[in-house]
Order: structure tokens, then sequence, then C-alpha cells
């Protein structure tokens, strides 16, 4: 058994125990410990906060606080432990005021981004794989630039050397938008690839009335096509891989505000205030 | 499939740097300058390289050397410029930000924008419904609530500020007052722990409305907080039941309950008797040496056992009654057996049952037939004294009986009938000394008639004397002294009962009727009875208000207390 398989049983395990745990104590102390809702509000916000901190861990790598690889393991399985603590918090029912509603809607918004980023990370790169090729995600806008000077400069050559435009006029009229940036962005995420099948097909309805040498010429230019398809096709994953930390870090930001504020008015306003 | 992707045709091994908040604008056309952005994103782009003096051994004057790396193409052909500057300067860019650069920057407009809408939604004219955790309950909820608030001088004018005097102070004010609570938010310890919540400044405010409200038993330690029992913001129904905890808070700490028991001995004995009757009877059962300060953690497992079965009390009534002779032997004109249903009939409500009664109770089976032969003559119930001057005045009340039950017209038939009832009444029971003794003192062992209740027969039960079923005494006076039935309509006057909420459950589960021969015996179903249901794993609610109230006795029931 490995170490990462090590680590996701050891955190299933303790996610497993520690829930049990947590609505077992729920269960026995509801009802004959006056203030658990605040004891389960402490727990739960300094689970949230323990989550929190995976983010600077991830600036600070040459501190040795365990691997990165554990803090993901650890930031998996305290983020499903925080949803069972939650629920106990609000004793599993729906809160009523506009305040909790907002601070409960955003919970579940990280939540679920988290889950999101969970599903991607675990599926997407299957898929890249599967696609095959590597590429860095910074490095795609220039090895696509370069896509795109290489294609313009085939195009010029084809006038050239076969002294014909009949493929160059089908690089302006056809290709040269695709070449121009990214495409296909949605349909690349969704598995259809359908565009860059009709962009060969008519590559491929063109050849016949090519001769030997323009044909050459065309098949190089069916070449990029699949090129650039395969290098929007791994932008358009990276992209989500990347971006769902746009939804998932700032609504943390903005939940542990108005989680601070939740304290400050559940205290100025309960039964203890002065 | 790999070769769907470019080769790459740069060196591969470059150094990109997601971390930085700027990348050069060349980048993206595969040819970013060496040196790239600054950290506000200025482009410092100037030369390919900067030149180098290079010096013979013993000359002043020597030769710029171009240093561009081999990574960049090596030293350029023409070199640098006489004066030292480089040839080839770098295009400036317009530098753009990291993936990473933005994502911080929507973080800080998200944080932005959150804080603006705290700001504003925490300012005064929302702040109200913004922070109010849900609807008030029923009892708040209303209109007229508000007004109240509104109306009274020390409530600040809404409905808030009637119950949390933080409402008006504002952000500042809140954080003060959270700091400042107690418990307050760090102190966790105090938090877990069990001990009595006491009053509140948000408590004192109930009891402006609330006023002349008393607390639980006279000796009690410490008057509860009533936020913390009545927990509000809970949506608009009723409040929902306070949790054991609190009662807990006080009953299962010994340190509450021996100050309790210390305060209860300065008190009159008095003191405790507050319950009004309210037209019902009570058992009243005396109060214990040590009163109720025994150690409570829940009724299933450390709740005392009642105290009318723990201290063995009997039931002092003077009826004489053999539930278990009606439940298995005795049958009705239908031919059945009888059924606690019967007698015990459930009031309007289905809480209580209705008082049991001679008339509507006892008196089909149990005719007051004191003569065999005229079954329908019965005799009056309910005064001793009705009795006796029924007995005595025996011809006349066989007069009318013959005029009116058996239609005698004539006046020497009915004379002769009188004279007939009169010989063999007689004969049954002696001279009218010895009737009305055996009217009054005859039972099953002593009267003329030996079949009581004729076992196993059909119909109404023949009469041997008043006796048979009241304490009868000879008091020396004329008429003899009938103790009057007192039947309590609750035993267990500590805690409420509903007998509607158990119809399911048959009567005999709870009572142990079909055993039960004495009329002393009470017949209450003990703690664990109720507990195979009320318990966890009966599953049945079992918590300390299901039976008990905190407010004991009620403003109501201080009043009439008060009146008495």
């Amino acid at each position: 058994m490995n170490s990462f398989v090590k680590q996701r049983w050891l955190g299933f395990s303790l996610f497993v125990v520690l829930s049990g745990t947590a609505i077992w104590l729920q269960a026995r102390w509801f009802g004959t410990v006056l203030r658990l809702s605040y004891l389960t509000g402490w727990v739960l916000f300094a689970v949230i906060l323990c989550l929190t901190l995976y983010n600077p861990r991830k600036k600070l790598p040459f501190l040795p606080l365990l691997s990165s690889e554990a803090w993901l393991q650890f930031h998996i399985y305290a983020g499903l432990l925080t949803g069972v603590l939650f629920a106990a918090h609000m004793s599993y029912r729906i809160p009523s005021g506009l305040f909790q509603t907002i601070l409960a809607c955003l919970y579940v918004l990280v939540m679920l981004s988290g889950f999101f980023g969970l599903f991607v990370s675990r599926a997407l790169p299957k898929r890249l794989t599967a696609r095959g090729g590597e590429v860095l995600f910074e490095r795609i806008p220039a090895i696509r630039h370069a896509l795109q000077d290489r294609a313009e400069a085939l195009a010029l050559k084809s006038i050239a050397e076969v002294k014909s435009a009949t493929i160059a006029d089908f690089y302006s009229r056809e290709l040269r938008g695709f070449f121009e940036g990214q495409r296909n962005l949605g349909l690349h995420l969704l598995e259809v690839s359908s565009p860059v099948n009709r962009l060969l097909n008519r590559i491929k309805d063109l050849n016949r009335y090519l001769n030997q040498e323009e044909q050459v010429m065309l098949e190089q230019f069916a070449v990029l096509v699949r090129q650039k398809d395969g290098l929007d096709y791994h932008y358009a994953l990276q992209l989500v891989l990347k971006t769902w930390l746009f939804v998932h870090i700032p609504l943390t930001y903005s939940l542990l505000l108005f989680t601070m504020v939740h304290i400050v008015l559940v205290f100025a306003f309960s039964g203890g205030a002065q | 499939m790999k070769e769907q992707l470019p080769p790459p045709d740069f060196d591969a091994n470059r150094y990109e740097r997601p971390n930085q908040n700027w990348i050069c604008g060349h980048a993206s056309q595969g040819h970013p300058c060496r040196v790239g952005p600054d950290n506000k994103g200025r482009c410092r782009a100037t030369f390919e390289c900067q030149p180098l003096l290079e010096l013979k051994e013993g000359q002043t004057i020597g030769r710029y050397r171009c240093t561009r790396s081999a990574q960049h193409g090596g030293p350029c052909d023409l070199g640098p410029l006489p004066d030292g500057t480089c040839r080839r300067p770098v295009p400036k860019c317009n530098p753009v930000r990291s993936l990473r650069a933005r994502r911080g920057i929507v973080t800080m407009c998200v944080i932005v924008l959150t804080v603006a809408v705290l700001l504003i939604a925490l300012s005064k004219p929302f702040r109200g419904r913004f922070i109010s955790p849900g609807p008030l309950s029923a009892q708040h909820g209303t209109a007229t609530f508000a007004a109240m608030a509104a109306a009274h001088p020390d409530r600040g004018g809404n409905a808030c500020t009637a119950c949390h005097q933080t409402e008006t102070e504002g952000p500042n004010g809140w954080v003060r007052s959270a700091m400042g609570a107690r418990p307050g938010p760090l102190q966790i310890r105090v938090l877990a722990s069990a001990a009595t919540p006491v009053m509140t400044s948000l408590d004192q405010k109930c009891l402006v409305c609330h006023s002349g409200h008393s607390f639980h038993q006279p000796n009690v330690a410490e008057a509860h907080s009533c936020s913390i029992c009545h927990q509000e913001h809970h949506g608009p129904g009723p409040m929902s039941a306070p949790v054991d905890a609190n009662c807990l808070s006080c009953h299962a700490n010994s340190e509450a309950m021996e100050t309790s028991l210390v305060r209860a001995k300065s008190l009159p004995a008095g003191a405790f008797d507050y319950r009004p009757e309210k037209g019902r009877v009570l058992f009243k059962a005396p109060r214990p040496e040590r009163g109720y300060t025994k150690i409570i953690h829940s009724f299933a497992s450390d709740h005392p056992e009642f105290q009318i079965l723990a201290e063995k009390m009997k039931d002092a009534d003077a009826l004489k009654f053999n539930h278990q002779l009606h439940l298995t032997t005795v049958l009705l004109t239908s031919g059945k057996k009888m059924t606690c249903a019967e007698c015990h009939k459930p009031d309007a409500a289905g809480v209580y049952h209705l008082k049991i009664t001679y008339e509507q109770n006892c008196k089909n089976c149990h005719k007051l037939q004191f003569d065999v032969n005229n079954p329908d003559l019965p005799l009056p119930h309910g005064d001793a004294a009705h009795v006796r001057d029924f007995l005595r005045s025996l011809s006349a009340q066989y007069a009318d009986f013959g005029a009116n039950q058996k239609k005698i017209i004539a006046r020497r038939e009915l004379e002769t009938f009188v004279q007939e009832q009169l010989k063999q009444v007689s004969q049954q029971s002696g001279d009218g000394e010895a009737l009305e003794r055996r009217v009054f003192f005859g039972d099953a062992r002593n009267a003329p008639v030996a079949r009581i209740g004729d076992r196993n027969a059909i119909g109404p039960a023949q009469f041997p004397g008043c006796a048979y079923c009241h304490m009868v005494s000879d008091s020396g006076k004329e008429i003899p002294q009938i103790a009057k039935p007192v039947i309590p309509d609750r035993w267990l006057i500590r805690g409420r009962f509903d007998h509607s909420k158990h119809f399911k459950v048959a009567c005999i589960t709870c009572h142990d009727a079909e055993h039960s021969r004495e009329t002393s015996d009470v017949l209450l179903p003990s703690k664990s009875t109720c507990v195979k249901c009320h318990s966890p794993s009966g599953g049945v609610a079992n918590n300390c208000s299901t039976c008990h109230g905190y407010h004991s006795p009620t403003r109501e029931d201080r009043v009439l207390a008060d009146k008495r």
C-alpha cells in the first residue's frame, strides 16, 4: 500500500470516526448541555480555520510542516467533517434569519466549490492523460502563437511553391479564426469534438480538388489543426483546474468574515450579554 | 495521440514563474524578455545585454564585449557600440497579470464587497431585519407586542430593543458587549459546563412585562435565566419546550440541591402548598424530609420512583371497592365482562376522567333493592337521613309504589298490597329497627342476601346493605354516619398527565386493576412502567417538560393561592 493510499484510508477512517462521534455526541448532549450550539460552533470555526491554513502552507513550501499531499488529504476530509459539524451546529434545521441564511449559503457554496474542485482535480487529469501530451498551462499562449505563425507561414508558402491561392484562400476563409485564439472552450469540457471534425472534413473535401503537391501542404494544415485542437483541449481543462479556486478561495474569506460577525452577534445578543 | 500537441520549439527547461504577479507581455508570443516586469507591473526591458569593458594589462582604453548569454543566442555579431551601449534594444511590452494575481484581485474584490455588504446591512436602517436570526414566536411576534415595546419608555421604541439593549449601540457596542458577555466567547469551559444560567440583563427585560411571575418552588436556589429556557427567533410558531439541560443545571447539581434543601427548612410548610385545586380532588402527599432534592440526570436513569409508590402510601378512600372482582367475574347485562371504560369515562378534553358517581357508574348494577320481592322499589342514595326517612315511611313508600308501578287503583286492594309487603319485608329483615340496621350495616357477611353481585349471573346485584360499599359507623346518633367517598382526580400533582395521549395503551398496561382487591391499593403505574415508553429506548418523549413545568406555581396559580 503506497503512502497516498495510506493517507486516503487514514483520512477517510478519521473522517468516519470523527463524524460518527460528532453525531453521537450531538444526539447525546442535545437537551442536556445548555450551550451545545456554542461548542459545536467553536469546533466548526476551529476546523474551518485549520482548513484555511492550507493556502498559506502552499505559499510557505520551505517550512517542514508535512507534505502538501498530506495537507490536501487533511483539507478534503476535514472539509467533509465540517459538513457534519455544520449540520450538528444548526441542529439539523434550516436557518430562518437573513444573516444566518447568507452565512449558511456561503458555507454551502464553499463546500460545493470544494466538491467541484475535488471532482475536477480527480477527473480532468485522467482526461488529459487519455488525450495525450503534456503542456504547461502558462506556455499554452506562446505555443498557440507559434502554431498560428506556422500556419500563416504555411499559407504563404503554398502561394509561392504551388503557384495557387487555393490553400491560402481556404486558410483565410476557414482556418485563420481557428488559429487566432482559444476555441470551443465549453465544448472541450463536454468532450464534444464536432467543431474540429467539421474543420477536418472541410480540409478533406478540399483535398479532392488539389494536386499532389497541394495535398501534401493541406495535410500539414490538418496536422496543425489537430495540434491546435489538442492545445485548446488542454487549455480548457487546465483552465477549469485553475479557475475553480477563483470561487473557492474568495468565498472562503467571505465566509470567515461573516462567521466572525456571527460570533460577535451571538455573544452580543445572547442571554449572556450584559 | 501525443502528436496532437505541437512539439516544444523553445527551451523546455526555461523556468516559468506562475507565482509572480506580472508576466512579460511578449510571453504569449513565445519570446518573453529575460528580466520580466517588476513587481509593480512595469516593463524593465532595456537591452539584450550589458556589454563588459575588457582592458588588457597596461592599457587604459579597452573594448566592450557583448555578454549575451548562450541561452539567448550568445554574443551578437556586431557587438556593443564603442561607448559601451548594446546595439540590440529589447522592445518594450505591456506586462500582464498572472492567473494567480488575478485570483488575488478577485479575492480582494470579494472581501471588499463582503465588508461593504456587512457595513451597509449592519447600518441602522437595515440592521434589525438583517441580523434577526428568525421570526419571533407566536407569543412575541404579534403587532400587540411590537406596539407595547414601542410605547414602553424603557424599551427604546422598537421590538428589538425591547429585549436587546445592545441593538442600538452599533457594531462597536456589539463587540464590547460580546467580549463582556458572561460566559464570554473565549470562556469555553464555562460554555461547556452545566452551571445554572442566572438572570442577565436580557432576562430582566422579560420581567418588564412578565412582572410578578413566580419562579419554580419557593426554595429554588437561584432564579433560572429566562432566555436560556425560552429561546426566541426559532420561527413564528409557539416557543419550543425548554430542554432538559435547563432543569439539570440545578437538579443534577448537588450544590444547588443542598442550597434548596437549606432554604426549604427556613420556609413554613404552607409555602409549598400552593397548587389550587380548581375543582379537582388532588392527592397531596406529605413533603418528604429532604424535599425534592434528589440528584436527577434523566427520567429513565435516576428519576426517583413516584413518592406514593416509594413510600407505599395507601388510598384512604372510604369506599370499599374490589377492582379485581369487577373486572374478572362480574358480567354485564349484555353478558360481557366489565371493562375499565364502563366506569372511567374521559372528560371532554380527555385529560381527566369524569368523576365516579353512584348514579352514573354504580346504579345499573347496584340498585338499592332492599326488598327482593320488589326490586323496582330501591332505597334512595346519597344521604343517610333520606334512607332512614324512607324506611320509616315504608308503608307510604309501598303505597306509592303500588299505585305508580303496579298500577293498583282500588284503595282496598292497595291497602292489602301494602300490608302484604310490610309483612314479607318483616319476614325478611325483622321489625323496623332490624330492617334499618340491616340496610345500614348489612354487608356481604351478615346480610340476608348472600349472593352479592350474583357472580356469573346476569342482572343487577342484590342489595346487602350500605356497609357493603361504605364505611358506616354507629355514631350513637339517630342516623348512622356514612363516610363520603373521596376519589382523587390526580395522584401525582407535580406532573402533568393527559389520558387522551395514552389512548392507544390499554388501561391494564399501566394500572394493575385486575389484581387489586383492596380500596387502599394505589393503582398508579410505577416509574419503570412509564420508562418502558418514555425513555430513549422507548422512543417516546422523555424530557423533563413532558411532565413538569418550571413555573410552578404559575402566576395564575399564585393568584388563586393568594385568594385562598
